[in-house]
């Protein structure tokens, strides 16, 4: 420093290693502190972001196009027509990577021994596969319909059981048609799917699309709705809004949390609760710190006494200490990167196998069942949230510290007499 | 002007200083009337307790007096606020205390230029008073060292550089000597002399010390707060 003059940021960092071992105590426990939440908030976003990207390739997609009263009322007699002009209209907004049309509904499904009510999706097997419809992936047996009007049918595997139909085995399904009218249809078991979401292993059903609109009287371009994909999840409001605004009256554009309202809610809740254990875990870590701030600046009240009394203004003593404490919150948060990044990777790209810890029967929200595999990927914006709201609990822990550091009064601390 | 011609720098009128201990009002000084003139080297001594500490508390503008005027080159300290104190010190007033005066995370050369640094003084002129200084108190050569890797003396003698760079109006020196062994002492007193006859410094001692009563041109003594001898030699 000699050559460069005395600085206040150098000094600071000086400071800091007066006392290595309560350094290195602080850094860790800001390191540790970030690494919690990093991993917390990555488990939860990829837990999410996971979640709700299967249940919106099991049904409706990131954002629905449909008829404005089938989300209050869904009945198979509200229906968007013209759906290849809306898959079109979708596919040129530049969120959209995937949109195709879909038909949910209510079935009766039938042997000649059994009979149960199910759900069913009918799809078009010509432009879906097993990215839009992640279901597809799940078939244990046969395979997805060759063409739209395939006379076959996939079926659960708990639905298929309780039906006690196999392979090639014929069932009658009915459903009500636009009109009121019971219609039915007869087709041949030609896969079946296990997901590991009982709901959907006891209660769905998958129909070809021309099919299910033959049965239905529906018109070539009608369905019960557009199913519009997209990369980021956290954008399906915007592209709703942009669909919805482009769309005619009689369409009807919901992001994927207005239409899975339950599974939205759960995330909601669980959010909110990963907030609130994120505020604790910051709460601690600043608790820490403004121990070890609060040790070091009684330590050295002479010091300031003496800087004050030869002419340091309180701002600058005040400033000082901030520095030191900028500095804790800059290499902590290396520390923390060095901490985390080996973990993160791991926890990414191989992530835990933990359907042992489940067991057969897995959870499920809304038809969605939990991942099996535990696996991270955090936000960009909540890394830079994490990282900011460390910096800034460091530099808030050291506030009162340094505010009493600068209010020193000389004679009492230097004891001159 | 001093009782002694010169102009005074510091003049006390009437000072009484009380302190509150408990429920006991402590009288450090009663009504003390001091005038030190420039260049002087003066020596306040009396036993412990007598208001020597709390004097030099007060011109140094670290403390309030209970009463009285305490003005320093014309500036009554009464009616300077916190800041305006702080600027006195820094760009008026040296300090030397008794020990453990300097930052240990700074060199020599650091803590004797600190004063001038927040003083905003340029770092070309920083560095040449700063080694002018270090060398006139016999630190050559160790303006790298930090606190801890010098002796008592060498630490005092880096105190003095630091106290006098800035070009004060008064040095205060409250026990310079007072943990330095004899041999120290007469070498800090004999850095301070000269640099009082040739740089013209004004010092202000207070002190128990013997050596340094010696050396001191004047000596005023306290008792119970109050001046009981004034005494000016050569």
């Amino acid at each position: 420093m000699r050559g460069r003059g005395t600085s206040l940021l150098v000094m600071a960092w000086r400071n800091l290693w007066r006392n290595r071992r309560r350094t290195l105590l602080t850094l860790s426990s800001i390191a540790f502190g970030v690494f919690l939440a990093v991993l917390f908030t990555a488990m939860q976003d990829r837990n999410w972001a996971d979640m709700i990207d299967v249940a919106a390739r099991l049904g409706s997609g990131h954002v629905t196009l449909q008829h404005p009263e089938y989300l209050e009322s869904p009945t198979l007699s509200r229906t968007v027509r013209r759906t290849d002009a809306l898959t079109a209209l979708a596919l040129d907004d530049p969120d959209v990577t995937r949109a195709v049309p879909r038909i949910l509904g209510q079935v009766m499904l039938a042997t000649a021994r059994e009979s149960r009510g199910a759900g069913f999706i009918a799809y078009d097997p010509a432009v879906e596969d097993s990215v839009t419809f992640t279901v597809l992936d799940a078939l244990v047996e046969g395979e997805s319909f060759s063409t739209p009007d395939d006379g076959g049918i996939l079926l659960g595997a708990r639905l298929a059981a309780n039906l006690g139909v196999g392979m090639r085995d014929k069932i009658v399904y009915t459903m009500t048609d636009r009109t009121g009218e019971i219609v039915s249809g007869l087709a041949r078991v030609s896969g079946i799917v296990r997901t590991g979401a009982p709901s959907v292993d006891r209660g769905v059903s998958l129909l070809p699309l021309d099919a299910a609109r033959g049965v239905l009287g529906y018109a070539p371009n009608e369905a019960t709705l557009v199913a519009v994909f997209i990369d980021d999840e956290r954008r399906a409001e915007q592209v709703a809004e942009r669909l919805g605004a482009a769309t005619a009256s009689e369409v009807a554009a919901q992001p994927w949390h207005a239409v899975q309202r339950e599974l939205a809610a759960f995330i909601a809740l669980k959010v909110g609760g990963a907030r609130f254990m994120e505020l604790l875990i910051a709460v601690l870590v600043a608790a820490g710190i403004f121990n070890t701030l609060f040790v070091s600046v009684m330590e050295r009240m002479r010091e300031f006494g003496i800087l004050l009394a030869i002419g340091w203004s309180p701002g600058r003593l005040f400033g000082l200490l901030m520095l030191e404490c900028g500095w804790l919150g800059v290499l902590g948060l290396l520390a923390a990167a060095l901490l985390t990044v080996g973990p993160y990777y791991y926890l990414s790209t191989a992530g835990i196998d933990v359907s042992g810890l489940i067991g057969d029967s897995a959870a499920e929200v809304s038809g969605v069942a939990m991942p099996t595999t535990f696996r991270v990927g955090i936000y960009p914006e909540h890394l830079a949230i994490i990282g900011v709201t460390a910096f800034l609990a460091t530099l808030l822990s050291g506030l009162y510290p340094a505010w009493k550091a600068s209010r020193v009064d000389p004679v009492e601390t230097i004891t001159l007499v | 002007m001093s009782d002694d011609g010169t102009t005074a720098i510091v003049q006390l009128s009437g000072v009484t200083k009380v302190y509150r201990q408990g429920k006991v009002d402590v009288h450090a000084l009663r009504g003390l009337t001091l005038e030190v003139g420039r260049g002087e080297f003066t020596a306040i001594c009396g036993p412990s307790g007598s208001g020597k500490t709390t004097a030099l508390n007060l011109i140094g503008a670290l403390d309030s007096a209970t009463s009285g005027s305490i003005v320093l080159e014309g500036q009554e300290l009464e009616r300077l606020n916190r800041r305006e104190r702080s600027r006195l010190r820094r760009d008026r007033i040296g300090f030397v205390f008794q020990a453990y005066n300097l930052m240990p995370v700074l060199t020599a050369y650091e803590n004797a230029e600190t004063v001038m640094w927040v003083q905003g003084i340029d770092l070309t002129e920083r560095r040449r008073r700063v080694l002018e200084l270090l060398a006139a108190v016999g630190l050559e050569g160790l303006e790298d060292r930090k606190p801890a890797e010098l002796s008592g003396g060498q630490q005092q003698r880096v105190a003095i550089a630091r106290a006098i760079a800035a070009n004060p109006a008064v040095v205060l020196a409250d026990e310079p000597t007072a943990n330095v062994d004899s041999e120290t002492a007469d070498r800090l007193m004999g850095i301070m002399e000269e640099l009082n006859r040739a740089q013209g410094v004004t010092f202000l001692f207070s002190t128990h010390d013997p050596r340094v009563m010696e050396r001191a041109r004047r000596l005023v003594r306290l008792v119970d707060g109050q001046i009981a001898t004034d005494e000016r030699r050569g």
